[in-house]
């Protein structure tokens, strides 16, 4: 009887770990949803909208058609972005990576960009990820500060090599798309 | 008193566009990207941080072999179970020297993968959700989810890249201070 009781008293426990883990889980998910990405889709809908409803999506468009058409002005473009002066400044939130990549998606949903652009310009777009954070992330690390004297600008000067092979490669593995 | 009315259509025009678009995101995006989150957030619980902490102590080792233990799979799996930003605690398990060159890999895998597992880095979703929304409209659901898988392997391989000649980049730095 003792037995059975111990059974069925850890397989309660178990069920009980297991169910108030995925609880738990849920609770964070609506929770980043909620305060992440929620207020970013209201900020993006509605820079979307004004501009697709005022046609400046149109002019933009001409101006990031050239560049974004070819693989080498997507090289050209991740060149820019990844400037060790500019990059730093593009960084913070990945807000102007967020918002080229929205814009170029506008041009993607009417055609007017091919698809298989579509994964160099997820890598153009992008060639400063993190340039802002450098310092923070290296101390997350426990990093020396001379080790972060030395590591800012080795990451900054790395993504101007690593940022246009980065859209090379990507353009190789493109095809198909 | 026509110019008024067109002019106040116009306006809330702007907004109804913006409303439809708010729509097609909430709608075509967030239930799955709920379901996901609860998922991976429960696999992260139960697989427990003492466990990455092992394979940071391992890439921190001298020599060739060891680079894509550093540079693939500690930040792939930093980032999937810490996500951003707290993958980059896993530095502290490195020589100084290998630390900027760990920032560089694992910082630039917090995007890639956000179009299977959106976990690893939600607020900054729209990196990738920017092309692939435009990607389904005009493509279809099916380019978009190739989008996704390649953008995954690219990713991988950017990273390593990176880490390598980012490490290349510190040690000429290192150096070049030291004179």
């Amino acid at each position: 009887m003792q037995g059975i009781t111990k059974f069925l008293e850890r397989i309660g426990r178990g069920a009980g770990k297991v169910v108030g883990t995925l609880y738990q889980a849920g609770r964070e998910a609506i929770d980043q949803v909620v305060k992440n990405i929620l207020p970013f889709m209201a900020f993006i809908a509605f820079i979307i909208g004004v501009i697709l409803a005022t046609g400046v999506g149109d002019a933009l468009a001409r101006v990031l058609q050239p560049l974004a058409n070819s693989p080498i002005g997507l090289v050209i473009m991740s060149l820019i972005i990844g400037l060790p002066v500019l990059s730093p400044l593009l960084g913070p939130g990945a807000v102007i990576a967020q918002i080229i990549g929205t814009l170029l998606g506008t041009q993607f949903a009417t055609q007017a960009l091919p698809a298989y652009i579509a994964l160099p310009a997820l890598f153009a777009i992008n060639p400063q990820v993190g340039c802002d954070f450098i310092p923070v992330g290296l101390a997350l690390g426990e990093a020396e500060p001379e080790t972060v004297e030395v590591g800012v600008p080795a990451v900054l000067f790395s993504r101007l090599i690593t940022g246009p092979i980065a859209v090379i490669i990507a353009w190789v593995f493109s095809v198909g798309l | 008193m026509d110019f008024l009315v067109q002019a106040a259509v116009w306006f809330i025009g702007l907004f109804q566009r913006g409303a439809e678009v708010f729509v097609g995101l909430v709608t075509g995006i967030i239930p799955l990207v709920i379901v996901l989150l609860t998922a991976f957030n429960a696999l992260i619980a139960l697989i427990g941080q003492e466990r990455i902490d092992k394979i940071g102590e391992a890439a921190g080792k001298e020599g060739f072999k060891y680079m894509p233990l550093r540079y693939l799979v500690l930040p792939v799996v930093a980032v999937f179970v810490l996500t951003n930003p707290m993958a980059y605690t896993m530095g502290r398990f490195l020589p100084e020297k290998y630390k900027p060159a760990f920032y560089d890999a694992a910082v630039s895998f917090v995007h890639p993968p956000l179009g299977i597992f959106p976990h690893v880095n939600p607020g900054e979703l729209f990196v990738w959700a920017g092309i692939a929304q435009g990607v389904t409209t005009g493509y279809g659901a099916a380019e978009t989810a190739a989008l996704a898988v390649r953008y995954l392997i690219v990713g991988l391989i950017v990273i390593f890249i990176r880490g390598i000649v980012t490490e290349r980049i510190t040690a000429f730095l290192w150096a070049r201070r030291a004179q």
